[in-house]
This record gives C-alpha cells, structure tokens and sequence, in this order.
C-alpha cells in the first residue's frame, strides 16, 4: 500500500490530488502510530517514517500536522536539552491520542481489507485466481 | 550560537550557513505573526533545531568533515522544508481554523474566512455571504432595539422610489424619513427583528463553520504546492 502511494507521484491532475489526498489522511495515522512506544522528537518522527514505510513525507508538512495534533489534544510536547547541543522538542501521545490511534487503526485496517476485496480485479497480476474472470470482463470492455 | 562561535567561524561557511539558517528563520517568524508570540517562537525554536541538526547530518553522509553544516547542507534542509511563507501558511490556516471551530466567535470565523478568501473562489464565496449574513444580522437586532428609542423613524419601511415604484428598507432611525413612507412592522419590528436577527446570526455562523470544515477538507489544494516544493529536493 504505501509503496503504491509513494509511486503515484506523477499522474493525472484529478489522480494526482486524490493521491494527496490519501497520504495527507495516512500521514496522520501514521504519526500517531509511530509514537506509539514512546516519546520522538521531529527529527526522528521524520526518519522512522521513511525507514518503516515508503511514504514520501514532505517535511514541510509534518511539522504543522505536529503542531495541529498537538492543538487538537492528541499530543504533548517538551523541550529536553540534548548532547547535541541544541534541546529538542519531543512529542508524546495523550491518552485521548491513544484512543484516536486506536480508533484510527482499527477503522483504517477494515476498511482495506474491504477495499483489497474490490481491488483483486483490478490487480490480475498480483491475484491472479481470484481476479482471472472479473479482469477478463473489464479487458474485453476496454 | 554564542559569541565567542560567531568569532571563531568568522568569514567561514560555517558562518554563511548560519546566516542562511538566521534568514529563513527570521523570514518565518514574520510569517506567522497573527500566532501568539509564544507559540510562533515555539514554532521558530522547534525549526532551527531541525534544520540544524539535520543540516550537520546531511554533510557527515556525503564527506568526512564530522557533522558541519555548510552552505549547501543547510540550503537542502531548507529546500525540504519549502519556503518560510508556505511552511507558515500551514500554520497560520491549521491554528485559525481549530480556534474558529472551537470558539465560533465571528471574530475569529470571518479572520479565518478572510485567510481562505485569498486562496480559493469558495473560499472568497464564503467570506463575502458570511459578512452579508452577520451585518443583516447585527442590523435587524439594533433596529429592534432602536425602535423605542426612534419610534417614528427606526424600523422596516415602505419607501417611494420614483413615481410608481418603492423600496422596502431597514432604518435605523438615525436620518428622517423621505414623505409617504410607509411603516410596514410597526412596534413588531422590535420582537421580530430581534429574533429574526439572532437566528440569522446563528445561521451564518453555522454556515461558516461548515464552509470552514469544507474548505479545511479541501486543503491539499494548498499543500500539495508545499508538498511539491518539498519533493523536488528528496
């Protein structure tokens, strides 16, 4: 799924803002699952969501989501003096976070599922038994 | 960056890239300045440490000189970000829009809507009806509580406009009349227009809050200009 959504950069106008669109509504989920174990500071936010997912995260638009978050209640912050020598702003999930996150991943994971149903056909490739009838109606359409 | 720093790396691409890194950050925090003081600086804090030490890591990737920041490391950071104007944007719209929702004060609504004016029709569209709506609104309720104040000339009138035509007009009583004027609600304009006039305040404000709702929905429109800068430089 999400090397899909990294790959559909380039495409049509209409293809393109639904694209946006998708991964604007994951890139929430996604920031609240990735501070699920504990306490991340933008930086690493940032790294851990494009080693653990192909998601391209524009940077510009992962620090505003932070700050909304945080505004909505979902998240709290606090500055921590680094080794590094410059202090770094951690985030941390509320409660009402968890729940959100929670929420969040129970709604989208039966939601895919039910999509991957209706996606088979379109897909022969990958699911060949299972997509062979319907995708050889769709061709003979095309 | 202390001053002791500034002198050592005087005249050194240390000290060019700082100067880029001091640049952005101050083109920003002018950017976001309808945000309280406290929270722009938060903003602008949280930046600088991003940019300063993603820069440093960036250039320990591609060199050997121990996690400096150059000129060119910190211009690529910058490019990820997109520039200070749209990253504010994002800001500024995101926060206006939580407290209108929140508050539904028609302060911060039609702030909010003036923001979006410039952005979209729809945007420009909502504004427009929703200050129509509130100033209809506002006039109905003071005309209602000018009547007994104004009796004579405060309230809904029939006014001749040309020979056989005339207009319906609201007064709030503070000029005369023109003669054969015609007082269509009479002493009711003070229940009617009273009531009238916070319901039509009430509609607006959901209305507006609705078209806010939309139009926050409608937002990768604006991000994915953002988004699009940002890609260019992965």
């Amino acid at each position: 799924m999400a090397q899909t959504l990294g790959q559909a950069g380039v495409g049509s106008d209409s293809g393109d803002k639904w694209e946006v669109q998708v991964r604007k509504g994951s890139l929430e989920l996604a920031i609240l699952a990735v501070l699920w174990p504990g306490r991340l500071y933008g930086l690493e936010i940032l790294r851990r969501l494009a080693d653990s997912s192909a998601l391209i995260v524009p940077e510009g638009t992962v620090y505003p989501l932070l700050n909304r978050l945080k505004t909505e209640g979902l998240l709290t912050s606090e500055w921590v003096e680094a080794d590094a020598g410059h202090p770094r702003k951690y985030y941390k999930l509320t409660s009402s976070g968890r729940r959100r996150a929670m929420q969040m991943a129970a709604f989208w994971s039966a939601f895919s599922a039910n999509l991957e149903g209706l996606l088979a056909p379109l897909m022969p490739e990958t699911k060949p038994n299972a997509a062979a009838r319907t995708a050889g109606r769709r061709n003979a359409d095309d | 960056m202390t001053e002791t720093q500034r002198t050592e790396t005087r005249g050194t691409d240390v000290d060019l890239a700082r100067a880029k890194i001091k640049k952005y950050l101050q083109d920003l925090a002018a950017a976001l300045g309808s945000l309280p003081k406290e929270q722009s600086n938060d903003i602008v804090e949280e930046l600088r440490s991003h940019i300063v030490e993603k820069s440093a890591a960036n250039f320990n990737v591609n060199d050997d000189m121990n996690g400096t920041m150059t000129p060119a490391s910190v211009d690529a950071v910058l490019a990820g970000l997109g520039a200070p104007e749209s990253l504010a944007r994002l800001y500024v719209a995101d926060d206006l829009q939580i407290r209108a929702l929140k508050s539904r004060s028609p302060v911060l609504i039609i702030r909010t809507l003036f923001r979006w004016a410039s952005l979209s029709f729809a945007g420009f569209s909502a504004l427009v009806a929703s200050i129509i709506g509130y100033s209809l609104s506002l006039s109905l309720i003071i005309c209602g509580l000018l009547r007994p104040i104004h009796p004579r000339t405060a309230g809904l009138f029939r006014i001749p406009d040309g020979a056989n035509d005339y207009s319906v007009s609201l007064r709030l009583g503070f000029t005369g009349l023109p003669p054969g004027s015609h007082d269509l609600l009479g002493l009711w304009i003070i229940p009617i227009g009273v009531m009238a006039g916070l319901g039509l305040f009430l509609l607006t404000s959901l209305f507006a809050l609705w078209s806010i709702r939309r139009l926050r929905r409608a937002t990768p429109a604006l991000s994915r200009r953002d988004e699009g800068d940002a890609e260019v430089s992965r």
